[in-house]
């Protein structure tokens, strides 16, 4: 307890909810006026009113515990949201040329972040962490500006949407695997836990895919009860996921999978849509008041250096899988500029970083992931809405 | 004329219309339904955004397009877009239609012919989805949905064919037989 942030005290139950939405979306707006995704705002909201900064000065804070649970909802929802785009059928039929994309895109991203992590004095399970952080792009970010661009109607928008729908399915498996290796122990004592959680996940995606169709006609038929009968599905298994040590956020994607498989779909889409965007907002300003700028700032040498490797990897990257599905170099350039973004899924993982017994981790991977997340989805943004630009500058204009 | 269709994973559908020459149409359809028209001038060429629509406003441009806007019935809109083998028909009811003073239910209409009445139409009063126990009297103009041959049988057991018409043997009632 600092001396100084006692003064003006902590707020609490509705208020401190209720300041830290407003912060994180009045950040946003200011934020938007000048074309930054949102995503990345909303934590700088959440740093504004988090303990490091207001409270640093004596003004009224909010503790992260504060709003943990809802945070929590938020990053059930976004997985679950995952899992309902997620479709086994679409991945199998466009195997051919998405799995040699998707091959590329994770041995060409995950490597340049464990050396980063390596490089970076983090041991082995920190450059495991930097590794999917690094790896991942984000959903959000990057098909909200495939929409504003106009880019959605091009051929690039199907190895881009392909390629993170097979993120999707990696950042499943990874989420489930680093969960296990955080909480950390010795391997032998841990092997028993690991047994349980993988032994839940894989109990979950069964019944995704066989129990599910099954069971889909008693989430109702009113608007009201599939909302809130949904929600007290996804709530109840990832909360279990959570007591038996599995991740919260892929028992989500699993139930979103077995919703997605179902007639439900598009209406449970719609109808969720509002609840994820409100409870991710309340994530992503949790991971803010989590973060001390001045940690941030004390690794902004890491997050450059990562920035400089990482933004160009995924290029190439996208570029080969724009090459793959058969597009000129021109438009494989843009498919990889349009995957450069990294957001919600990176700061998942921070957050999951956050709760590692070793206090390296704990400490400096969070600080890393908000400031990469930061750097990449503006500098992403911007890749692709300068594309012509660049296009220019590396010679590949056709037509 | 070659039509593409993609799925647009988090977004919804895209469909690709070859248009004359190298010209594209390209439709997106979100999953919140609404619909964004792109035109592409050739296959090298960024897409041009033309307009966007709503869903509701997107089915009734299409039904337009289509030929087949019309709208004798004052509901909201037409919201069903009919496959090639189902229509709705309108008909007046005769005086000496077996259905004239009836019930939906004691004409025993959907069993019968297989078509269904969506609604009835009672001088300025239309009555849409209208319960089977309603009545139907001469005069009335009905709505009726279900494949061209049960809308056929409808037509040919409530409307041509009047009481005690003499027309009997040869003409074989339901669907199947007639070759337009």
């Amino acid at each position: 307890m600092a001396a100084g942030s006692t003064a003006a005290g902590e707020l609490h139950g509705l208020l401190a909810l209720g300041v830290l939405i407003a912060a994180a979306t009045l950040v946003a707006a200011a934020g938007r006026r000048v074309g930054i995704p949102t995503v990345p705002l909303y934590v700088l909201g959440g740093v504004l009113v988090g303990p490091h900064v207001a409270g640093a000065v004596g003004l009224p804070s909010i503790a992260p515990a504060e709003v943990l649970t809802l945070a929590e909802v938020g990053v059930v929802l976004l997985l679950f949201f995952l899992g309902l785009e997620f479709s086994i059928d679409r991945l199998i039929a466009a195997r051919k040329k998405l799995s040699t994309a998707a091959a590329v895109d994770l041995f060409v991203n995950f490597p340049v972040g464990v050396v980063l992590g390596l490089l970076f004095g983090l041991g082995p399970l920190g450059a495991f962490l930097v590794g999917g952080i690094v790896y991942i792009s984000s959903s959000a970010v990057i098909t909200k500006s495939l929409v504003d661009l106009g880019w959605i109607a091009d051929p690039e928008a199907e190895p881009v949407l392909g390629v993170l729908v097979a993120e999707d399915l990696v950042i499943a498996v990874y989420l489930a695997l680093a969960v296990a290796l955080v909480a950390g122990g010795s391997p032998v004592d841990a092997l028993p836990r690991i047994a349980v959680a993988l032994g839940f996940l894989i109990a979950l995606a069964l019944a995704a895919q066989f129990l599910a169709p099954w069971l889909a006609p008693y989430l109702g038929t009113s608007d009201e009860d599939l909302v809130v009968r949904t929600l007290a599905v996804a709530l109840v298994i990832s909360g279990l996921a959570l007591s038996v040590g599995a991740s919260e956020a892929v028992a989500g994607f699993f139930v979103g999978v077995g919703v997605g498989a179902t007639p439900l779909h598009d209406r449970v889409a719609d109808r969720i849509a509002p609840l994820r965007d409100a409870f991710a907002v309340v994530f992503f300003a949790w991971v803010g008041l989590n973060t001390d700028p001045v940690a941030v700032a004390g690794v902004a040498a890491f997050v450059l250096v990562a920035a400089a490797l990482s933004g160009p990897a995924k290029v190439v990257s996208g570029g080969i899988a724009g090459r793959l599905y058969g597009l000129s170099p021109r438009r494989s350039l843009r498919t990889g500029l349009a995957l450069v973004p990294r957001g919600e899924f990176s700061l998942i993982i921070a957050a999951l970083a956050a709760t590692s017994p070793d206090p390296t981790i704990a400490r400096l991977i969070p600080a890393f992931a908000v400031g990469y997340v930061l750097v990449m989805s503006f500098a992403g943004t911007l890749a692709m809405s300068e594309a012509d630009r660049i296009e220019r500058l590396v010679g590949v204009t056709d037509g | 004329m070659t039509v593409y269709e993609s799925d647009l994973p988090g977004v919804g559908k895209k469909h690709e219309i070859e248009l004359d020459g190298d010209e594209r149409l390209v439709v997106v359809t979100h999953n919140t339904g609404k619909r964004e028209v792109f035109r592409r001038v050739d296959e090298a060429s960024d897409a041009e955004k033309l307009f966007e629509l709503s869903d509701g406003l997107a089915r009734t441009v299409g039904t337009v397009l289509e030929g087949a806007y019309f709208q004798p019935v004052a509901t909201e809109n037409i919201d069903t877009v009919l496959g090639d083998d189902a229509l709705i028909e309108w008909y007046e009811v005769p005086e000496n239609s077996e259905l004239a003073g009836e019930t939906i239910e004691a004409a025993d209409v959907r069993r019968r012919t297989g078509a269904s009445i969506i609604a009835v139409e009672h001088g300025d009063e239309v009555t849409p989805n209208p319960d089977p126990g309603a009545g139907v009297r001469a005069g009335d103009t009905v709505v009726v949905i279900g494949s061209r041959s049960e809308v056929d049988s409808f037509q040919a057991t409530f409307i041509d064919s009047g009481g005690g018409n003499g027309v009997d043997g040869d003409v074989v009632d339901g669907s199947g037989d007639g070759g337009n």
